[in-house]
């Protein structure tokens, strides 16, 4: 297979990537110069015939998303998604860390495509070092008149915030992150209206990824046609993988939605295959909320579409974490568990408890406190907080569950060992303890 | 009026609610807890989520949606069809009711809101009977939020009402909410308490025993309470509200809703301001005065004596130096019923009201609304019928003096016979207004607690609290609303309205009803009553 020339990841590696001056002698800002002097329609109808699909994991086309701005608007704003907050995922860190600049050009194409004169990038409260490298990206970028009034000689005027959030997971979903941008809590909002009609402040908002935004300019410069050639037909173009655990070169890789999740973790170039001495047992293919694949699910390709055939929920952020053969899927189970127990906003009733429930199963399991039937109750826990389609406000049960669900049937024989190879009468013990 | 179909029944509903509403208002019985009509909508207890039929998102045909839809934030549209008696909403229900419960201590046998607590309802009818949870519950504290409430937050269920109320009824912000997912609590900012002039509401809002009242407190199991239907007589607004009360006691006064006047509010000050009806100081029995002589006659005689008195002195010194002073506390018909006697024996005498109390301005909530945007208010005007009383002197005509003329002409000696009615809450009779009160040659003082007016009287005659008559106040807005009684009088004293009634002449039980029936001739305008809708629009 041939290698991928990284188009997003170009500028990681060189010295200043970071810095303006680098990033323009590397042809940067000139998409952002091209699409001012096209009209804002030819921009968004140019993204719709890429098929830009949302790279924050719903994989939503981005253009149709736009589309949806009511015509008669007087306001738009548009907020970039820095949250990612899904466990093994840092490919938007990548981005900000080595390409500012890239995210910034993106962002301006995008504000003028959808004419917001506001620009509110939401970063992850974690995110120190990534902040103060954008912000110091932004003071570039202000200081060259690319943002501001008037800029680069059009009649297009920006304004760019950096907001950092308090660290949430479920900030990172739109109305939550509008929420707390507006400097309420972060819970996602009853919809309608979506945040296309009346989102941040009341205005019409449309939110995009940073990965998203970091492909606009390379639409913009090298067409739609270029896009839409990379990777097969229903999700075109570039995308980062992330890829963690005991592999031989866990990190940020790009390429053609082409490969299948045994390239990423076997490649040379990519993962480059197990550490010695451990074998797969499972993996979490695209952030921990799309559920796992066994050992022998590998084939699975790694594009929008092919997870769901696998009983999986997406494809999320393409973030893998491999499971070595030591690991026990209990803990494993656990700490999926506690990860949604303790990020569930508290809004819903579903996720509230459930998150809560499972995780205390989760915790007496891995405990070697488990009782057989407790394996069938998460089972319907998972069910009852509503799994596709949903009962609550916004997607994070759907998140917590598959994990849980996923893990509980295709490790189910595991699991079911591990509690009958208790001590006995262990849990029998811890439960009068407990009550 | 917009059709619905709602478990392939047809039913209108007014335009505009949410499906729930509607569901609830044509008789089903869709369980909710964040959903409240006053309140905005959140969604988030996911209770109410209903079966509906969309249009396809391709085909466009029309089908039911894959999806639960709940039907709180889903407002209705002509045609509509939407399920509440299928598998999926009911598994629905029974999970919800199962996850309220995971961490929830049942300790409804000492809870305050068992009985009318909707955990335990919609546990019984729409929940399971065991839970599966085996783990430990999750254990928040209890706290005291407030001078006058008490937060449990283990019983809580994070509708997020109360937290609502503070925001958008009351203003003051008060409550909020810290931590999250399970460990989710309502709490108040450090040092800044639950104390604004409305935060009662809080505790009637709660669909849990998670708010408390301190002054129901364990007093009572809320099955044995009896519920009357009265207004507040707090102030001139008039709020409609129900009197819990047993054993001739009064426990607690909770608001009812009211579209005209209060909603589903009502304001601290009427709620907690009953103390003074089982205050041991009441006047409970008549006492009649001759010299140092002092006796306490039969009920049957009084009506007699009272005729008697005033006929005496009518005869000896003329009608014009006779005057009634009603009180602002007095219901119409009960005023209606004095004035008719004084006229009746005097037909020259004069009538006159009584001080109006007022206190500080009036409050209106949000603080800093306007217009449409408030949402309750609190009047200075501390009485609850002035507005009655002057609408009674103006259509009886003859001679009406002011409070002030009053005092002026007994000081100049132009009165000498009076029959005074207070039945204020506080104490009410000015230092310089007592010297007049040993003017009178004949003076009856009608009244709850002894005072100058009282002291110097020839007759007194116990005046009742709101709560033991019956009879209606109309409110500043000029709303002519009925009250019950609830409890009766203290021992020895009789509802104001059957002594007034027999003095007047009448024979047999006092009813306000028939009262405004005699009414009508002479005070049309007050004979007519505004009843607040039977029916709640609301479930809880």
């Amino acid at each position: 297979m041939a290698s991928f020339e990284p188009v997003l990841l170009r500028n990681r590696g060189v010295e200043g990537s970071t810095t303006l001056k680098v990033y323009e002698s590397r042809g940067g800002y000139q998409a952002v110069r091209k699409a001012l002097k096209q009209t804002p329609d030819e921009i968004v109808a140019e993204v719709k015939k890429a098929n830009l699909r949302g790279r924050g994991g719903a994989g939503f086309p981005a253009g149709v998303k736009w589309g949806f701005l009511p015509k008669d608007r007087k306001k738009t704003l548009l907020c970039v998604n820095g949250d990612e907050s899904e466990p093994p995922t840092f490919c938007n860190r990548v981005l900000m860390e080595n390409d500012p600049h890239q995210l910034i050009e993106g962002t301006i194409i995008a504000a003028y495509a959808v004419q917001a004169q506001t620009v509110y990038i939401y970063l992850r409260g974690e995110f120190h070092e990534q902040f103060h490298i954008l912000q110091k990206a932004v003071d570039q970028a202000y200081a060259a008149g690319y943002l501001g009034k008037k800029v680069f000689g059009s009649d297009f005027s920006i304004e760019m915030y950096l907001h950092r959030g308090a660290g949430a997971y479920v900030c990172g979903e739109e109305t939550g992150l509008i929420e707390s941008l507006e400097g309420k809590r972060g819970w996602p909002r009853i919809k309608p209206p979506f945040p296309a009609i009346e989102g941040a402040f009341r205005l019409p908002t449309v939110v995009n990824n940073v990965e998203t935004l970091s492909c606009v300019p390379h639409i913009i410069e090298r067409g739609a046609d270029w896009f839409t050639g990379i990777g097969p037909a229903h999700s075109a173009g570039p995308k980062l993988f992330c890829v963690s655990g005991p592999v031989k070169n866990p990190g940020c890789y790009e390429g053609a939605m082409d490969f299948t999740v045994r390239d990423l973790i076997e490649r040379e170039d990519l993962g480059g295959g197990m550490m010695d001495g451990k074998h797969i047992k499972a993996v979490f293919p695209g952030g921990c909320s799309m559920g796992v694949l066994s050992a022998d699910e590998l084939d699975m390709k790694l594009d929008f579409d092919d997870p769901r055939n696998f009983g999986l929920l997406g494809l999320g952020t393409a973030a893998a974490v491999v499971i070595p053969h030591d690991m026990d899927m209990r803990i494993v189970l656990r700490n999926m568990a506690r990860f949604y127990g303790t990020e569930s906003c508290g809004q819903c009733t579903q996720c509230r408890e459930g998150t809560a429930w499972m995780h205390k199963i989760a915790t007496r399991i891995a405990a070697d406190a488990g009782r057989p039937e407790d394996l069938d109750i998460l089972l319907e826990t998972a069910r009852n907080m509503g799994m596709m389609p949903g009962l609550s406000i916004c997607g994070l049960p759907d998140g917590a569950t598959f994990p849980i669900e996923t893990i509980v049937k295709k490790f189910r024989s595991e699991l079911d060992e591990s509690i009958l190879a208790q001590p006995r009468g262990r849990a029998e013990d811890l439960l009068k303890v407990l009550n | 009026m917009a059709k619905i179909i709602i478990d392939n029944q047809e039913i209108e509903c007014r335009d505009g609610v949410s499906a729930l509403q509607a569901a609830v208002e044509a008789g089903w019985d869709v369980p909710h807890y964040c959903y409240h009509p006053g309140l905005s909508v959140v969604a988030s207890c996911r209770l109410c989520l209903m079966e509906m039929k969309m249009p396809h998102p391709q085909t466009k045909e029309m089908g039911w949606a894959p999806k639960l839809m709940p039907s709180c934030q889903t407002p209705v549209r002509e045609g509509m069809e939407i399920r509440f008696n299928t598998d999926k909403v009911k598994t629905n229900q029974e999970n919800c009711m199962e996850f309220f419960l995971l961490n929830h201590p049942l300790d409804c046998p000492v809870c305050d809101q068992a009985g009318e607590c909707h955990l335990q309802d919609y546990s019984y009818k729409f929940g399971k009977a065991e839970s599966r949870m085996v783990d430990q519950k999750l254990k928040t504290p209890k706290k005291d939020i407030g001078p006058r409430t008490l937060l449990y937050s283990d019983r809580c269920v994070m509708c997020t009402r109360c937290v609502r109320f503070t925001d958008e009824i009351s203003g003051s912000h008060e409550l909020t909410l810290v931590n999250r997912g399970s460990r989710l609590e309502i709490d108040v900012f450090p040092g800044l308490p639950l104390d604004n002039p409305m935060q009662g509401n809080v505790v009637d809002i709660c669909p849990v025993g998670c708010l408390l009242d301190k002054d129901f407190l364990f007093k009572r199991r809320v099955w044995e309470l009896k519920r009357g239907e009265s207004v507040c007589p707090g102030c001139a607004r008039g709020c409609s509200i129900s009197i819990d009360h047993v054993d001739e006691k009064v426990y607690r006064l909770k608001p009812r809703f009211n579209p005209e006047v209060n909603d589903w509010w009502m304001c601290d000050e009427g709620r907690f301001g009953y103390d003074y009806i089982h205050d041991k100081k009441r006047i409970s029995s008549p006492l009649v005065r001759r010299g140092l002589e002092q006796t306490t006659p039969n009920w049957e005689d009084v009506p007699a004596v009272l005729r008697y008195r005033f006929e005496q002195f009518v005869s000896e010194q003329g009608g014009a130096k006779v005057v009634a002073v009603l009180s602002p506390f007095m219901a119409n018909e009960e005023a209606w019923l004095l004035a008719k006697f004084i006229r009746d024996v005097a037909p020259e005498a004069s009538l006159a009201m009584g001080p109006v109390p007022y206190e500080g301005e009036d409050q209106s909530f949000p603080a800093k609304a306007s217009g449409d945007d408030v949402k309750f208010t609190i009047l200075k005007e501390k009485a609850p019928n002035r507005k009655g009383i002057e609408s009674l002197l103006e259509s009886l005509g003859g001679s009406v003096l002011t409070y002030e003329q009053f005092i002026e002409k007994t000081g100049a000696g132009d009165i000498t016979a009076a029959w005074v009615v207070g039945g204020y809450p506080k104490p009410w009779v000015e230092k310089d207004v007592a010297k007049i009160a040993s003017k009178f040659e004949l003076l009856v003082a009608q009244d709850i607690f002894e005072n100058e007016f009282t002291a110097k009287a020839d007759i007194v005659l116990p005046a009742c609290a709101w709560a033991e008559r019956e009879g209606s106040f109309t409110n500043a807005d000029g709303l002519t609303q009925p009250f019950q009684w609830a409890i009766v009088p203290p021992d020895g004293a009789r509802r104001d309205g059957q002594y007034l009634f027999e003095i007047a002449g009448e024979t047999g039980l006092f009813s306000a009803a028939r009262v405004r029936e005699m009414m009508a001739k002479t005070v049309p305008n007050l004979s007519k009553v505004h009843e607040s809708p039977a029916r709640p629009v609301h479930a809880h």
